[in-house]
């Protein structure tokens, strides 16, 4: 299959900055971080260009890259124990959850996110929170509402399905 | 329908959040027990805490604005100390005993119901929260793909032992054994299964945390689905 410029500049523009910033923040190293956006980008492209869930696909993508440079990386001997390998991936992995977690966050609409930062992050109830943010306290129950409901979503449509 | 019922199913974004009232609080939970909408988006959000405890501290940079935050410390494998520091940290925070549902997102981000992953029962012995509670993860026996997760709370009348399962079985009864040190098993606890396969249910026991040696999740028909050792 011939590469399409248009079709992988387009996935480029469209998802290339936001899998910089969770490449670079689970690898911390700036040199690699070009390299495996482009090499994700260009493997998604070519195995799945229609894919349904393309976000999510390129995360997962980045994931596996990820972990196989870490474990080719050699941190450990050849014949490390599989036990070890595991911790290390289940550690990267939160990494890299957690990053997606922020990102996610992110996404979500300002108010939303106010709520989320009010309820849950700083402990306030949602009368503390209603006083606060300036709003009813009717209103912060619906938004609380919604602002759960679309993180389900921005979560699933980047593959954190846990 | 029942007259405001809408009212009540918007609660379910405080509800995981943490923050509702009481009062709200109560009505919810029994809400809750009837409407099957409110059990299944529950139980398809109920595991948003522990991702949001995932978040660096208060949630990451898209949060930063906000007041100093406390660190949550991003766990490698379970370890007590950093737990007891990051529980600390938490009930320090908290106004009052938030539902038990955002309460076990502290201690969940260590601990996220892993099939196997195991707290030891004094996690929150050097920090004072009232009334002490230890959450425990059961594991799953081989074979079975249940999630459970237990609150011990120290009552003045023995154990009140709050319950989150996931992915349970959907048809029969369940149950919650406790094992005292003599090997002398109780039940605390029995509910009907429900479609979702999510329940949260509250049991109690006389014994004192201390005096239970094990819990176990099994069907009617005794098979064990889960157990966790203290």
């Amino acid at each position: 299959m011939p590469l399409d410029d248009d079709a992988v500049a387009e996935i480029y523009r469209e998802h290339g900055p936001m899998l910089r910033r969770v490449v670079w923040r689970a690898t911390s190293d700036a040199n690699r971080v070009e390299d495996i956006v482009q090499e994700v980008i260009l493997r998604v492209w070519k195995q799945a260009p229609e894919a349904e869930n393309l976000r999510a696909y390129l995360i997962t993508t980045a994931r596996h890259l990820i972990v196989d440079q870490y474990r080719a990386a050699g941190r450990r001997p050849q014949q490390a124990q599989l036990v070890e390998v595991a911790e290390q991936d289940s550690a990267l992995d939160r990494a890299l959850d957690q990053v997606l977690v922020e990102e996610a966050l992110g996404r979500l609409q300002a108010n939303h996110r106010e709520i989320v930062r009010c309820l849950y992050y700083e402990r306030l109830t949602v009368a503390e929170t209603s006083v606060r943010v300036g709003v009813p306290e009717g209103t912060v129950k619906s938004r609380a509402y919604y602002a759960v409901r679309n993180l389900r979503v921005i979560l699933d449509e980047m593959g954190v399905t846990r | 329908m029942n007259p405001g019922s809408d009212d009540l199913h918007v609660l379910l974004g405080a509800y995981v959040l943490g923050g509702l009232s009481d009062e709200d609080h109560r009505a919810y939970s029994e809400h809750l027990r009837t409407c099957a909408q409110c059990q299944t988006e529950l139980g398809q959000v109920s595991g948003l805490p522990r991702l949001l405890d995932l978040a660096g501290p208060a949630g990451g940079p898209h949060l930063a604005d906000g007041p100093a935050a406390v660190p949550l410390p991003l766990m490698t494998e379970p370890d007590d100390a950093r737990v007891t520091s990051l529980l600390g940290q938490v009930a320090r925070r908290r106004r009052r005993r938030r539902t038990w549902l955002s309460g076990l997102a502290a201690a969940a981000a260590a601990v996220f119901f892993a099939g196997g992953a195991w707290l030891g029962p004094k996690l929150t012995e050097a920090t004072t929260p009232t009334p002490p509670t230890t959450h425990v993860a059961a594991a799953a026996v081989p074979g079975s793909a249940v999630r459970v997760d237990i609150a011990l709370v120290t009552r003045g009348w023995g154990t009140q032992l709050d319950i989150d399962c996931e992915d349970m079985p959907k048809t029969g009864a369940l149950a919650l054994w406790v094992i005292d040190g003599k090997g002398h098993a109780t039940t605390a606890a029995s509910w009907r299964a429900t479609a979702t396969g999510y329940s949260k249910v509250t049991g109690a026991t006389a014994l004192r945390p201390n005096e239970i040696q094990s819990l176990e999740v099994r069907t009617e028909t005794g098979k064990v689905l889960a157990s966790a050792k203290t």
